[in-house]
C-alpha cells in the first residue's frame, strides 16, 4: 500500500490517507479481506500522530470501506464498486453543473467550454 | 533503600582509594593525636564526600524522580551515615593495628559519639543551606565548634556543679555506653529534623 | 478513555509567577506535547506531576493514584528525561546504571544494552564529556529500561541538532506502536509536535489555555488575512487576537465556521501553525 502524504497541502493529512486508501480500493489494488497495517504502525511509518491515522480508519469504517475486528485489526470491506462508481458519477455530476452555471453566469458559450474542458482533460 | 547506601560506595570508587592514603597521613603526621581524632576524622570522609558530590550533582532531583520516598531517601542517608562510620572505624583500626599504633575500645567509643554529634548538626544543614554554601559552611562551623566548644564546655564544667558532679560519679563504662546512646538519640532526633525539611523542599 | 495524569484545581504560587486552578488530563496511549514559552509554568506543571514539588491546592493523581500512599508504584511505571543531565557527571554509563537500575523493579538489562547499542553510547567515558545529545540519549535509555508505561520529559529536545530530532521523534513513534505507552513532553519548538502529537496543551502565565486533540486545533483554529476595512468592533469579536499593517490585517480566529459566516470569501484563510497559535494567544493576553 502506498501513501504519500503532504505537508503543504490544504488538505488534513487524515483525510490525504483516506482517499489514498480509498483509491487503491477503487482501483483494484486493495482487495476484500487485504489487511490494513495497524494505527500505530501506520502512524509510525507515516511518521504522523496516531490520532491521525486513527481517524483516518474510523472515516473509512464509517463509509464503509473498510471493517475492524477487536484485537486483529482492520481489513478492507466487500465494495460494491457499480455503486461506488455511480456515487462518483454523481458528484462529477454536480461539479460539472457548478462549472455550467459559472459559465451561463459569464455567458461562456458551450463551445468554448468544450474547448476547456478538452485541455484540462488533455493535461 | 540499601541500593542508596551502596551507591555511595560506587560514586566513591576513586574517593576510596584516596581514603587510604589520607589516614595514613593522619596516623603518620598525626603522632601528638589522640587515635579518637583519626577515627572521627575516617568517619566523616565517606558520608562528607558523598554529601559534596550530591551538592554537585542534580541528585536530589534524580533520586526524587526514581521510585523512593523522600523518607527512605533520608533514612538511606543517616543510616548510610552510620554504615559509612563503622567502614571507617574498620579500617583505620586494621590500618593502626598494622602500623603499631595504640589505640582502645574508648577511642572508638569517643570517636563514634562525636561523629553521630557532628553528623546530627549537619546533615540537617545540608537541606537548609544553599548549593555551594555547604562545604563552607561545615568548614568554618567545625572550626568554630573546635574554639569555642572546650572553653563553654569547661564553663559549664566549673559552673553547673550539679552536671559535672553527676557525669564525675558515673563508672567509665556507663558513661561510654551513656555517652554513646545519648548521641545516638540526637541523632535520631536529627533524623526526624532532616525529615521534615525534606519533606518540605522542592526540586 | 482513560487518563494517565489528573491534575485536578491545582495551584501553586511562587514571588512573581503562579499556577492557578490547573486542571489538566493526558490520555493514555498517546503523545502529548506541552507547548508554552519560557516561563509560562511548563517545568512547575512537570514537577508537580512528578511530585519533585508539592501543589498549594488541588489533587494530582498519576495512573489513578496519588503520591501521598503510591509514591513508589507511580514512580516504578514512570520513566523520565529533564533538560539537563541529572547523573552523576563524573561516573560513566555503567555506573549510573549499576545505581539506577536496582531501583525499579522491572529493569530489563538486555533491554537496556540494545538502546546503548541502538544509540551508540560508550559504556566507559564519564558523561561529563558526552554532548547535549548523548547525555540526553543516556537519559532515554534509563527511561526506556525498565518498561514505563508513562514517559515524561522535560524540553528533550532543546539543543540537540535537527538530525537528531528527527531520530528521537521518529524513535518515540516506535516506542509508541505497542499501544501501551503514554508520552508527556514540554517543548518550545512546535515544529516537533505539529506531526507526531495526539494531543497539544497550551500553558500561559500559569493558565492552561487549552488541551485539544490536533483535530480539535486544525478544525477550530485557523489564521485570518483581509483588508482593514472589514474589521469593526462586532467582526473582531471571531479573534483571539488581531495584528493589524497598513497593508491589512492577520488574525487568529477560534471558529472557522464563524469567520466562513461573517467574512465569506473576503479574507483568506490559512491553516494555523501551533507557533502562531502561541503568538496570536500572547498578543491576546496582552491586549486584554
Amino acid at each position: 500500500m502506498q501513501i504519500i502524504i503532504s505537508n503543504s497541502s490544504k488538505e488534513p493529512i487524515y483525510e490525504q490517507i483516506t482517499n489514498q486508501i480509498k483509491s487503491s480500493i477503487l482501483a483494484g489494488d486493495l482487495c476484500k479481506g487485504t489487511a490494513l497495517p495497524s494505527i500505530r504502525k501506520l502512524a509510525k511509518e507515516l511518521q504522523v500522530s496516531v490520532i491521525t491515522t486513527k481517524r483516518a480508519y474510523e472515516e473509512l469504517e464509517k463509509e464503509g470501506f473498510i471493517y475492524s475486528i477487536v484485537g486483529k485489526g482492520s481489513f478492507i470491506a466487500e465494495q460494491n464498486l457499480e455503486m461506488m462508481r455511480e456515487k462518483k458519477l454523481k458528484v462529477i455530476e454536480e461539479q460539472l453543473m457548478a462549472a455550467i452555471t459559472n459559465s451561463r453566469e459569464m455567458d461562456l458559450p458551450f463551445e468554448e467550454l468544450q474547448q476547456l474542458l478538452n485541455i484540462l482533460y488533455e493535461e | 533503600m540499601l541500593n542508596l547506601i551502596r551507591r555511595d560506595y560506587i560514586l566513591l570508587k576513586w574517593q576510596i582509594l584516596i581514603f587510604i592514603p589520607f589516614v595514613l597521613f593522619f596516623i603518620f603526621f598525626g603522632d601528638h593525636l589522640d587515635p579518637a581524632f583519626i577515627f572521627l576524622i575516617a568517619s566523616f570522609y565517606i558520608s562528607f564526600s558523598t554529601y559534596t558530590y550530591d551538592e554537585k550533582a542534580e541528585t536530589n532531583r534524580l533520586l526524587n524522580s526514581l521510585p523512593y520516598t523522600r523518607k527512605e531517601i533520608i533514612a538511606s542517608r543517616y543510616l548510610g551515615g552510620m554504615v559509612h562510620m563503622i567502614v571507617a572505624i574498620a579500617f583505620t583500626s586494621a590500618l593502626l593495628f598494622i602500623f603499631n599504633k595504640p589505640y582502645t575500645v574508648t577511642d572508638i567509643a569517643i570517636s563514634s559519639a562525636l561523629f553521630l554529634v557532628f553528623a546530627s548538626l549537619f546533615f540537617p544543614l545540608f537541606y537548609v543551606i544553599k548549593k555551594g554554601f555547604f562545604t563552607p559552611v561545615v568548614i568554618i562551623s567545625f572550626l568554630v565548634i573546635s574554639f569555642i566548644g572546650p572553653p563553654i564546655a569547661s564553663f559549664f564544667a566549673n559552673h553547673v556543679t550539679a552536671v559535672t558532679n553527676f557525669i564525675n560519679n558515673l563508672s567509665v563504662p556507663a558513661l561510654y555506653s551513656g555517652s554513646v546512646l545519648v548521641s545516638m538519640f540526637i541523632y535520631a532526633v536529627s533524623w526526624g529534623i532532616s525529615v521534615i525539611i525534606y519533606e518540605r523542599k522542592a526540586f | 478513555m482513560e487518563n494517565v495524569v489528573e491534575l485536578k484545581g491545582v495551584t501553586k504560587n511562587f514571588k512573581g509567577f503562579s499556577v492557578e486552578n490547573m486542571n489538566l488530563e493526558v490520555k493514555q496511549g498517546y503523545i502529548t506535547g506541552f507547548i508554552g514559552e519560557n516561563g509560562a509554568g511548563k517545568s512547575t506543571t512537570l514537577k508537580m506531576i512528578m511530585n519533585l514539588l508539592r501543589p498549594d491546592a488541588g489533587e494530582v493523581n498519576i495512573f489513578g493514584m496519588d503520591y501521598k500512599q503510591h509514591e513508589k508504584e507511580i514512580k516504578q511505571r514512570i520513566g523520565f528525561v529533564y533538560d539537563s543531565n541529572v547523573f552523576f557527571e563524573g561516573l560513566n554509563v555503567k555506573d549510573i546504571k549499576r545505581i539506577v537500575a536496582p531501583a525499579y523493579k522491572q529493569w530489563d538489562d538486555a533491554l537496556f544494552y540494545r538502546y546503548v547499542e541502538q544509540f551508540e553510547l560508550p559504556l566507559n567515558k564519564a558523561i561529563k564529556t558526552f554532548s547535549k545529545g548523548m547525555q540526553m540519549k543516556v537519559s532515554l535509555a534509563i527511561a526506556l529500561s525498565h518498561h514505563a508505561e508513562f514517559i515524561i520529559m522535560d524540553e528533550p529536545t532543546a539543543g540537540l541538532d535537527p538530525i537528531f530530532r528527527r531520530e528521537l521523534l521518529h524513535l518515540l513513534q516506535e516506542i509508541m506502536e505497542d499501544g501501551q505507552r503514554t508520552i508527556f513532553f514540554s517543548t518550545h519548538i512546535t515544529t516537533d509536535l505539529d506531526r507526531i502529537a495526539d494531543y497539544i496543551a497550551l500553558i500561559q502565565k500559569g493558565n492552561l489555555l487549552f488541551n485539544h486533540s490536533i483535530h480539535e486545533i486544525e478544525e477550530n483554529y485557523t489564521l485570518v488575512k483581509g483588508s482593514l476595512d472589514l474589521l469593526d468592533r462586532d467582526t473582531e469579536q471571531a479573534f483571539v487576537h488581531v495584528h493589524r499593517t497598513s497593508t491589512g490585517f492577520e488574525a487568529l480566529a477560534k471558529n472557522v465556521q464563524n469567520v466562513e459566516h461573517t467574512f465569506g470569501n473576503d479574507v483568506v484563510m490559512e491553516r494555523a501553525s501551533l507557533e502562531d497559535i502561541m503568538y496570536y494567544f500572547k498578543g491576546g493576553m496582552q491586549h486584554a
